[in-house]
């Protein structure tokens, strides 16, 4: 009995240890948050979402037509300022501090921000898309052991993911912003991943630096005009 | 089939059942905060920048791993906090600016160096790390690079410092680090300290052997294993350089290539005639220059010179001081203070190589920048790397933090402040080299430092005016011999008792105006052991680092000040149970337990909870042995357990028990912290932003925050606030999926400080620790599914605050301000409401708190007191301030109230004035939308100007009076209050005039747009 023990636990621990590669733990990743085939019907996606601090309450609502245009509406206290991307454009409007016109992003800003057209994610077909994608190992996120994965965008900009091996689900990820001659790093953590009627799963709450944004609604594929995205 | 199905069910089972250990990641939110400071720096050993863009500068420290700027040294992030944190070089490959190699352990051999585990690699700009080997050379002294052919890589290994091996030389390989080869090796006995390539010709390569050891009482620098070395074949062979240099032997060589111009070099040479010599011919021969003093001292410990990567002619020293030359060497000037003091004792220069005038120097106390070629320095005040040897703590509010560093004296901060705890608030009190600082604990503005060598002064810590205190040689004793890093201790059971300690025990009831010798001579006085005015070889070096037979540690028990512990350099453990009458030497008793005799007790930790027991550690690397040693007696010294622990790496400096759990213990090493829970069985290594190998010296508990505050020998003062959640913590309760911490009465604040009004304009600065205490619960695993919220009710039920949960495992710590939701504001304007943020603190009582995580609900209650010691708020006050707060917040509500009909009125005539075809309605709704439009600029700021044209309507009145009252700790003034008086008349007028205006025009006009069908049927009225 005891070397029938012996030779499980060789092979248990063979099986855990074995080495995963990247693709394996994306594809698990891919499987775990509804499957590519869900994700690939993806065109539009408006996620409506608060962001509390202390009370006080702060919408945010990001609309994204895949490929074509990324909006992001932001009200407080019934003012509202905007971010707007598209393929060739970038407009910031934050009137809350007294601007009062709309601001063109940098070439670099625009070039860094052509990331968030993607409604699909990275990860899906990152290949195809001209990322790539490498998985360093293991480390501890926030007490959890995850997997992390360097991806390198097409246009150069780099983030790692950290995926928990249980859920596979993103559990943290970290950007490096460069444009305009700076670096900045932006830690997000991923949680209360549910499954929508679509069949895909998505966090509903992102933590960011200065607060945790919950979101209330998410729409996938409703009507959203490329006119949306203009200033 | 079945079998094996059900052995793996078993299996897993069974690993299931002890999944929940406790372990660093139970610490959960409970992290290290980075206190720094980052006003005294620590010792700088490599500093590499990226040539491409001259502003990516990688620096690597003695004990605080690698620091990485993108912007030329605005700001710093630390890349290796999960290896060895002494490093002892980095190379940047030139064509490949994110390959980057850092080789551990520094080489700037002195007394306290630490030691390293080998060479890492880098493929993206330090973001992630590869070990490559090399792991027993344990310093290496310099990488370097072929700059045509980047694979090829030569790595100079002085080697083991403490003791003979073969694991040192000059290693080189072919293949980018994958594989290496000793190329360069002359003894056991003697590495290599210095490596280069000429530029030109790379399969040329300068390399200097060394013969150094150091032993706990002493040092060697030379021998004829010493050599300075030229190979024309990429090392395969090598040739001896020798015209034109002294006579061996020789000691330390370091030395550089002109890469401009390469046959040129320029070396200093340690022998009995120390001296710079230059060769014009790639080492064939040497000529002797005159410089002297900085630019040939200490040759063991200063290792570099540099030469300008474009003007042969430029040669750098830093050393001692900071010396340069524009003739070759010839002559030497020393670097000016115009720009400040710059630290002295430098050991690493960057040049950029595209701008010669930007300049990198490091420092024992920091980097400097110098854009004028070395003339004048700018220190850099952001690098928390700061090498103490011991902290204290006083009992002030904040309380303040004492400490001693290496090469930077002793100093006083604050745990918190205003603000965040800058640089600026660190002062200074002693200089020298520091060690053990003391605040008096019976007199606040007293402290006692020490400079090397048992230098201790009483120090007044208002003006920093010092009396020496140091104990003298009596008439029959031996000379007094001083440790290096003396102890200097007061009692734990009896407060006013002052010790410190030569060979000799010494204590003070008044505050070191007269001493007592409490002991005889309680080390082994091995007189073979105490010779250290010939210490340091072909350099005599004696600075009281190598001072030996000297007592290193000691403690009073907290139980019983007749029972003093105290520890020697050289392997005594003695106690005393009469106040020093008698001792009795323990050192053959831990020996039994297979702890090395004649180690270095480093750290005694006699128990609080019991006067038989006690904790110590070992250190033992000075003769050539890391492990960690840990023992454990439960009978006053008689008998030793060994405590182990394969989480364990490197030699041991402290141990500290907690003040309440007799379990909780801490150990600090050279390569980390160390926490149990169970009285030393299981052990786990402290992350939580404690860099993972970490070199701790010392560990304390503040009695009163609970906070455990850690000083490192590379990293500052790290500080994880309240530990009292870990210290409560059973392991029933870490194997429970979500546990709600109990909360102790809150003290209504609105935290500990003001805001200042003015951010930081650089240099360090620490976060300050919560001014509130956070709501505490634990969780077994991170919540990944469903939301997790926590909701507080009062006492009548009402919901008063809700606030978004984090989520991760472990200890999770939510902030609430202990106020209620901010006012709905009256919407729109031309900017954003402050008072939209603001709300007014909860009065005192007993509040209920629901965690939510998914579905599951977990309550209990808090009790909010009002601080009854503060004079200038009274719990009247408070009730006043709430009462008034309470009715500008209704004033907002209202005025929104109002200016909510206003826009939804406004909205349906905009929404439907174009498809109205009658023109007595259209030019109705154009009245009514120019009335409503004409009330609604009265009640708040719609002017789109620019923030600097302030324009201020009732809702920014309201604001005003508001924000003052709701943010301020007390009573309304009398004109806030008849303000408000005033403002709400105001607002119920506003409310008359709406109504008012809808009177006059809404019926009429829904009337017609219903004629029109623009707009639905009137709604039928309900009940009656």
């Amino acid at each position: 009995m005891k070397r029938i023990l012996l030779s499980l636990l060789v092979l248990a621990s063979a099986f855990t240890v074995k080495a995963q590669t990247a693709d394996e733990v994306i594809a698990k990743h891919i499987d775990a948050i509804g499957g590519a085939e869900n994700w690939k019907k993806v065109n539009s996606m408006k996620m409506e979402g608060v962001l509390q601090v202390q009370g006080a309450e702060v919408n945010v609502v990001v609309t994204v037509l895949h490929g074509k245009g990324m909006r992001q509406d932001i009200s407080v206290m019934g003012m509202t300022g905007y971010e707007i991307v598209t393929p060739t454009e970038g407009w910031d409007f934050m009137p809350f501090q007294g601007q009062t016109e709309p601001e063109a992003k940098t070439a670099e800003e625009l070039a860094e921000a052509q990331d968030n057209l993607d409604a699909q994610g990275e990860l899906l077909d990152y290949a195809t898309k001209g990322h790539k994608v490498e998985l360093i190992g293991k480390e501890d996120v926030e007490g959890t052991e995850c997997f992390k994965l360097k991806v390198t965008k097409k246009g150069g900009s780099v983030s790692t993911l950290f995926i928990d091996p249980k859920s596979f689900y993103i559990v943290q990820s970290k950007s490096t912003q460069k444009a305009n001659g700076q670096e900045v790093e932006v830690t997000t953590s991923y949680s209360n991943y549910e499954k929508l009627p679509e069949g895909i799963v998505m966090a509903k709450s992102m933590t960011l630096p200065f607060g945790e944004m919950n979101m209330t609604k998410i729409t996938v594929n409703g009507p959203v005009e490329e006119s949306f995205f203009k200033k | 089939m079945r079998i094996l199905t059900t052995a793996l069910a078993l299996l897993i089972a069974a690993t299931g059942f002890t999944q929940t250990p406790i372990n660093s990641s139970t610490f959960g939110m409970m992290e290290a905060r980075w206190l720094g400071p980052g006003t005294m720096s620590g010792r700088i050993t490599a500093i590499e920048g990226v040539a491409q863009d001259g502003k990516t500068i990688y620096i690597g420290t003695a004990g605080g791993g690698i620091w990485k700027t993108t912007n030329a040294g605005a700001s710093f992030k630390p890349i290796f906090d999960r290896y060895c944190q002494s490093i002892g070089a980095l190379a940047i490959d030139p064509n490949n600016p994110k390959v980057i190699f850092a080789g551990t352990g520094e080489s700037n051999m002195r007394n306290s160096v630490s030691i390293g585990d080998g060479l890492y690699k880098s493929t993206d700009g330090g973001d992630n790390w590869t070990k490559l080997g090399l792991e027993k050379t344990e310093h290496i002294a310099k990488v370097v690079i072929n700059p045509r052919e980047t694979n090829t890589i030569y790595v100079a290994a002085p080697g083991p410092l403490w003791h003979s091996s073969k694991e040192r030389g000059l290693y080189k390989s072919t293949d980018g680090g994958k594989t290496f080869e000793k190329i360069l090796f002359i003894s056991e006995e003697a590495g290599c300290a210095d490596v280069a390539v000429d530029p030109e010709h790379p399969d040329t390569v300068y390399a200097s052997t060394w013969e150094f050891r150091r032993k706990p009482y002493a040092f060697n620098s030379g021998g004829n294993g010493s050599g300075m070395w030229k190979s024309t074949d990429g090392g395969k062979t090598w040739k001896e350089l020798k015209n034109g240099l002294p006579a061996k032997p020789f000691g330390r060589i370091a030395f550089a290539v002109a890469s401009s111009a390469s046959q040129n070099l320029v070396a200093i040479v340690e022998s009995k005639e120390t001296g710079l010599f230059i060769s014009a011919d790639g080492g064939e021969n040497w000529k002797k220059q005159s410089a002297t003093f900085n630019v040939v001292s200490r040759p063991f410990y200063f290792s570099t010179i540099v030469i300008d990567p474009k003007d042969p002619k430029r040669v750098y020293r830093p050393a001692l001081s900071f010396s340069y030359s524009s003739d070759g060497g010839y002559s030497f000037a020393d670097a000016s203070n115009e720009g400040g003091w710059v630290h002295s004792d430098h050991h690493a220069l960057w040049i950029n190589p595209n701008n010669t005038n930007q300049i990198y120097l490091g420092t024992d106390g920091g980097v400097y920048i110098s854009l004028d070629r070395g003339a004048t320095w700018n220190f850099v005040q952001s690098l928390p790397v700061g090498q103490f040897y011991h902290a204290s703590v006083d009992d002030r509010k904040p309380y303040n933090i004492y400490g001693g560093l290496q090469d930077n004296g002793s100093w006083v901060g604050p745990s918190a402040a205003a603000g965040g705890v800058s640089n600026g608030l660190w002062k200074p009190i002693n200089g020298g080299d520091g060690f053990w600082v003391q605040p008096d604990p019976n007199d606040i503005y007293t402290a006692y430092a020490e400079s090397q060598g048992g230098n201790i002064n009483r120090i007044n810590l208002v003006n920093t005016k010092a009396v020496n205190i140091k104990p003298q040689q009596a008439p029959g004793e031996e000379k007094l011999r001083w440790n290096w890093n003396t102890p200097i201790v007061f009692g734990a059971a009896n407060k006013k008792n002052l010790y410190m300690a030569s060979q000799y025990l010494y204590k003070s009831v008044d505050q070191g105006r007269n001493w007592a010798r409490i002991s005889p001579d309680l080390t082994t006085n091995d007189k073979k052991k105490q010779e250290q005015e010939e210490s340091g070889g072909l350099s005599a070096d004696n600075t009281s680092a190598e001072n030996h037979c000297t007592i290193f540690t000691m403690a009073e028990s907290p139980l019983d000040e007749k029972l003093i512990w105290a520890g020697t350099d050289d392997g005594n453990l003695q106690y005393t149970t009469d106040a020093g009458k008698t001792w009795t030497n323990v050192a053959a008793n831990y020996k039994n337990a297979g702890i090395p005799a004649q180690t270095w007790i480093s750290s005694i930790e006699p128990s609080r909870f019991d006067k038989k027991v006690v904790y110590a550690t070992f250190d033992n690397h000075m003769y050539g042995d890391h492990k960690t040693w840990l023992g454990y007696s439960a009978d006053m010294g008689r008998t030793w357990k060994l405590i182990s622990s394969p989480e364990f790496t490197g030699f041991a400096h402290i141990i500290r028990q907690d003040l309440i759990n007799k379990d909780l213990l801490f150990l600090g090493t050279e390569m980390g912290l160390f926490g149990t829970l169970d009285g030393g069985q299981n052990w786990f290594r402290m992350k939580n932003k404690i860099p993972e190998y970490a070199l701790v010296r010392d560990i304390k508990i503040h009695p009163r925050t609970h906070d455990l505050i850690i000083a490192t020998h590379g990293r500052g003062i790290l500080i994880v606030d309240d530990i009292s959640p870990i210290r409560n913590l059973k392991k029933e309760t870490a194997e429970k999926d979500v546990v709600l911490f109990p909360n102790a009465p809150i003290t209504l604040t609105m935290g500990q400080f003001g805001d200042g009004g003015f951010p930081s304009t650089g240099g360090w600065v620490a976060g300050n620790p919560p001014s509130i205490p956070p709501i505490k619960y634990y969780l077994k695993d991170r919540v990944n599914s469903g939301e997790v919220k926590v909701e507080i009710f009062d006492a009548a039920g009402k919901l008063v605050q809700s606030i978004p949960g984090s989520k991760r495992k472990g200890v999770n710590m939510v902030m609430w301000n202990l106020s209620m939701k901010p006012p709905k504001i009256a919407s729109g304007g031309a900017k954003i409401d402050f008072a939209g943020f603001l709300a007014p603190m909860v009065l005192p009582g007993e509040y209920t708190i629901k965690l939510k995580v998914a579905d599951s609900v977990y309550t209990s209650k808090v009790k909010l007191v009002h601080d009854p010691l503060d004079k200038n708020f009274t719990l009247e006050d408070r009730k006043k301030q709430n009462k008034a707060a309470m009715d500008l917040y209704q004033l907002h509500e209202r005025l929104a109230t109002v200016v909510d009909s206003i826009n939804d009125r406004q909205k349906l005539v905009k929404d439907n004035l174009t498809k109205v075809t009658d023109s007595t309605l259209k030019r109705s709704m154009v009245a009514y939308n120019e009335e409503l439009e004409k009330l609604r600029t009265e009640l708040l700021a719609t002017k789109k100007n620019s923030v600097f044209a302030d324009e201020k309507k009732l809702r920014e009145d309201i604001t005003e009076v508001y924000a003052g009252v709701t943010g301020q700790e007390a009573a309304p003034s009398n004109l806030q209050l008849q303000r408000t008086v005033t403002l709400q008349s105001e607002v119920k007028k506003k409310e008359e005039a709406a109504k008012v205006v809808i009177k006059k025009y809404d019926e009429a006009v829904k009337a017609g747009l219903r004629k029109e069908g623009l707009i639905g049927p009137k709604p039928e009225k309900k009940g009656f």
